[in-house]
């Protein structure tokens, strides 16, 4: 999902998930990133697929990320294929005080796999969140124990975080950008997806478009 | 993925997750009523649904058994219990397929994979004796091309069909040459016009599906593929056509844009002999009556000018023909408005099912459903596809219509061209008196449904038998299959690797009123064999403003990119914003509407090929 250049300046629009069982802070993670906000009681997202934050990766580069939400299908776990398509990478959270969600991560995990790859043909980059760490207890998982499991399962790495207390939440994004920026070298979206149709889009190239024949 | 307990009370249950359901559930929960969106099968979109080809070979195999539970313990004073039924079981039927793979191709198979299976016995389904008879046929006459490895036959009638997701997909029979990537199923295209594109752009759905268009419309004549001269250019690039032809073409097709008192005339009769009286020449005639208007010998004028009329307003919104192919498949549309719904906090569970409504007896209303796992959810309006009404419920007019498919997986085009990337578009007249017109598309491995090097082929008609005996006789001619008449001139045409064939009921011809059902239940119907997809998007339309009349039917939703916070104005911004969005949105689209009509005002020229009038 690469986008055109400026003169020297190189802009990018990548589609990013945010997956994870209800209640382990997914909207609040993406609240704290992308607003600076934290609160312990607001509404449900309604009526937004994604926010938007928009990031001076460096002086020629510029990466609009979307981060998008999963909204009322969270709870059955049954994501439609819209959500999944052309996201370029994601995070799996999970609530460290509740081991259950934890157990679903490679559920979470397997569904993505399933649903949505790279145009390559590998598994799009994910980070796992050990999220709420504020109020992490003795007990939890040891440093060896969770790099095995991201090897295992197939995540990047993975990053203790706290919305509340913003804790690595900054450097979770930055270390999943820097490896999809990583990925897109090699394959200019445009290139791949040039004929496909956008319906809001119509008619900018019905005449330019070759001919059936 | 925990399993908990639903929400005790909402405004609009909908079960099925269909185009109409979807496009219902995504009007409700737009306008801030609370949605419980279910359906008891394991994917979305219902009938309209895309599978890969493992997911495909799973639909057909899994069977589950419908059980009839008895939940009249949850009943309170006043309330009867209807119960409903499992909806694959009444809409599909006829069920075959063949399995054909070259000798070639076996050994390699053989050597690349260790566990070549018969999916015969996979399947615990009996192997069709007379086909494989066939096979052993085939075999003696020493061709090289294909040999018959599989034949299932299958009757679905008392069982639904249910793809199982906790079953290994190991079992997989042995189809590593056609499978891999997928092959989708119900695979639909649509007009780049009318109700379903207008929605998709009015609501700001259109942002999660991405489209193709049709790259050529062919025609079979004379028993060859021909391709349809599509645009201007392509009129006067053609070769099959005259200079005179070519200018009568362009006559025609600028002067029938306008109702004409010539045309009047023919009102109440045929559009081939209006066609005919317009001495066009055979040619001609062919393109514009079976390719153009995609009509029969025997449509009346009227309809052939507004199919012809609606072809042409198609052409050139988005390229040279006036289909869409959604990429993904037509499954991916219904989704589209799922995601939609969820958006604006509506609630999605599949494999999850509505066993009984609570019907009040003084009211004759709903007031509760019953789900599968017994739980009692008020609800103030039902929703339903079709498929779970049980057949006594039903007010049946006419004897439910079904259309026959076939969907075909193939080694090359049915019309090679420079470019094996197209996607065609194939109408294919009636073969003999008394057979239906049929409509095949041809997809390439462009559109991510079939492996480079394969086609995926799909085939649709009314039905007048079972789908083998509706179109099979027209695969063996256009297609190299052990059933082929002349096996030692084979060598032009495309070779089947794979074929199923089904029917499955034709939702124009359901009513979706008048029936035995509590007053606020409504039914909406599944796919019908045409391209507009009109029908499904007037049920939701129709059941919304039943419910709703004061509200908007899918207002544009804001678009996210725009709901920029830079730190202060935020929490409630959200609020604000989506006011504000969603008259912008309203205006700018139909700016977009509005100057898409303006660069169109030229006709262009154009023949495509299809059929199935969706009367
Ligand atoms: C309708 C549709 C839309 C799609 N949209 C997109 C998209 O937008 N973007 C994108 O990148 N990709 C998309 N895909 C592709 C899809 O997400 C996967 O990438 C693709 O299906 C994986 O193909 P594969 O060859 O690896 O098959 P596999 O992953 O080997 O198998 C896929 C199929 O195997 C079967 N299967 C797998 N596991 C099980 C199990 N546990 N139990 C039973 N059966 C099982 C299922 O039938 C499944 O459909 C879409 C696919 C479909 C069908
Ligand atoms: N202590 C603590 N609470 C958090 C944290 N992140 C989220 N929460 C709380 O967890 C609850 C659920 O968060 P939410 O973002 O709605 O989760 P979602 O369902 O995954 O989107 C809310 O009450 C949040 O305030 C965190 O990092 N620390
Ligand atoms: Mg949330």
């Amino acid at each position: 999902m690469a986008g055109g250049s400026v003169s020297e300046c190189k802009e990018y629009l990548f589609k990013v998930l945010v997956i994870g069982e209800l209640g382990v802070g997914k909207t609040s993670i993406i609240k704290r990133y992308v607003h600076q906000l934290f609160s312990q009681h607001y509404r449900a997202t309604i009526g937004v697929d994604f926010a938007l934050k928009v990031i001076n990766w460096d002086s020629k580069t510029l990466v609009r990320l979307q981060l998008w939400d999963i909204a009322g299908q969270e709870r059955f776990g049954n994501m439609t294929r819209v959500y999944y398509k052309e996201a370029v990478g994601a995070f799996v959270v999970f609530d460290v005080t509740r081991g259950s969600t934890f157990e679903a991560v490679s559920k979470w995990k397997h569904d993505l796999d399933s649903k949505v790859k790279l145009a390559n043909g590998s598994p799009i980059p994910s980070v796992l969140l050990a999220n709420k760490c504020d109020q992490k207890k003795e007990s939890f998982n040891s440093k060896v124990l969770m790099d095995s499991f991201c090897k295992e399962t197939g995540f990047l790495g993975w990053f203790e975080t706290s919305a509340k207390d913003n804790i690595n939440v900054d450097e979770a994004a930055h270390f999943l950008v820097d490896n999809i920026l990583a990925n897109d070298k090699g394959l200019p979206y445009e290139e791949s997806n040039g004929d496909r149709i956008k319906l809001d889009q119509e008619t900018v190239a019905a005449e330019s478009k070759p001919g059936c024949c | 993925m925990a399993a908990e307990d639903l929400p005790s009370e909402f405004d609009v249950v909908i079960l099925g997750t269909g185009l109409a359901e979807s496009v219902a559930a995504a009007a409700f929960s737009r306008v801030g009523q609370r949605v419980l969106h279910v359906d008891r099968r394991s994917y979305y979109a219902a009938n309209w649904a895309s599978f890969t080809f493992n997911g495909l070979l799973n639909w057909i195999q899994q069977y589950h058994v419908n059980e009839l539970q008895d939940w009249s313990s949850l009943l309170e004073d006043g309330e009867e219990v209807i119960y409903l039924s499992n909806p694959d079981t009444a809409s599909i039927k006829n069920l075959q397929v063949f399995c054909f793979t070259s000798e070639e191709d076996e050994k390699e198979e053989e050597a690349s994979s260790s566990t070549p299976t018969n999916a015969a016995e996979d399947h615990n389904i009996n192997a069709d004796e007379e086909a494989v008879k066939e096979s052993s046929e085939t075999e003696s006459a020493g061709n090289t091309v294909t040999n018959l490895l599989v034949a299932i036959d299958c009757i679905i009638s008392e069982h639904s069909i249910l793809y199982n997701p906790c079953n290994s997909p190991e079992n997989v029979p042995d189809t590593a040459r056609v499978s891999k990537t997928g092959s989708y199923f119900y695979l639909r295209l649509m007009y780049s016009r009318g109700s379903l594109v207008d929605l998709l752009i009015k609501s700001n759905v259109s942002r999660y599906a991405e489209f193709k268009n049709v790259t050529r419309i062919l025609t079979y004549r004379q028993g060859k593929v021909e391709q349809v001269p599509c645009s201007r250019a392509d009129v006067f690039a053609s070769r099959q056509l005259s200079v005179v032809e070519k200018r009568k073409l362009m006559r025609f097709l600028t002067s029938c844009m306008e109702e004409t008192e010539e045309q009047m005339a023919y009102h109440g009769r045929p559009y081939s002999e209006f066609l005919r009286d317009q001495q066009l020449g055979d040619n001609l005639e062919h393109f514009i009556l079976h390719s153009i208007a995609m009509v029969t010998e025997h449509t009346l004028t009227e309809e052939g000018l507004a199919s012809t009329r609606n072809f042409l307003q198609c052409l050139g919104r988005y390229g040279n023909t006036p289909f869409l192919f959604p990429v993904y498949g037509l499954g991916e549309i219904p989704q589209c408005f799922c995601r939609m719904c969820a958006v604006f906090g509506g609630i999605y569970c599949l494999r999850h099912s509505v066993s009984c409504l609570l019907v009040d007896k003084d009211t004759n209303r709903c007031k509760a459903v019953i789900d599968s796992r017994g739980q009692r959810i008020s609800c103030s309006h039902f929703v339903v596809e079709e498929g779970y009404v049980g057949p006594e419920r039903k007010r049946v007019a006419t004897p439910p219509r079904f259309i026959s498919r076939a969907v075909l997986i193939t080694d090359s085009s049915v019309l090679s061209s420079n470019s094996d990337q197209q996607v065609s578009l194939v109408t294919i007249p009636p073969i003999a008196a008394g057979c239906a017109a049929v409509r095949m598309v041809e997809l390439s491995s462009s559109t991510m449904t079939c492996m480079p090097g394969t086609y995926l082929v799909h085939l649709t008609c009314q039905s007048s038998g079972s789908a083998y005996e509706d179109l099979s006789p027209l695969v063996s001619r256009i297609f190299c299959t052990p059933d082929s008449p002349d096996q030692g001139n084979t060598q032009n045409c495309p070779s089947v690797l794979w074929c199923l064939y089904f029917n499955i009921t034709d939702g124009s011809g359901l009513e979706t009123e008048g029936h035995d059902l509590p007053s606020n239940v409504y039914m909406c119907s599944g796919p019908d064999g045409g391209l507009s997809h009109e029908n499904a998007i007037k049920q939701a339309e129709a059941i919304f403003s039943k419910i709703l009349p004061d509200e908007d039917f899918c207002p544009p939703a804001p678009n996210p990119e725009d709901i920029i916070y830079d730190g202060d104005a935020t929490a409630s911004a959200e609020g604000e914003d989506k006011e504000g969005e969603d008259k912008e949105g309203e205006k700018e689209n139909q700016d977009k509407l509005e100057e898409a009509v303006l660069t169109e005002e030229t006709v262009q020229t154009a023949t495509a090929t299809s059929t199935l009038p969706s009367g």
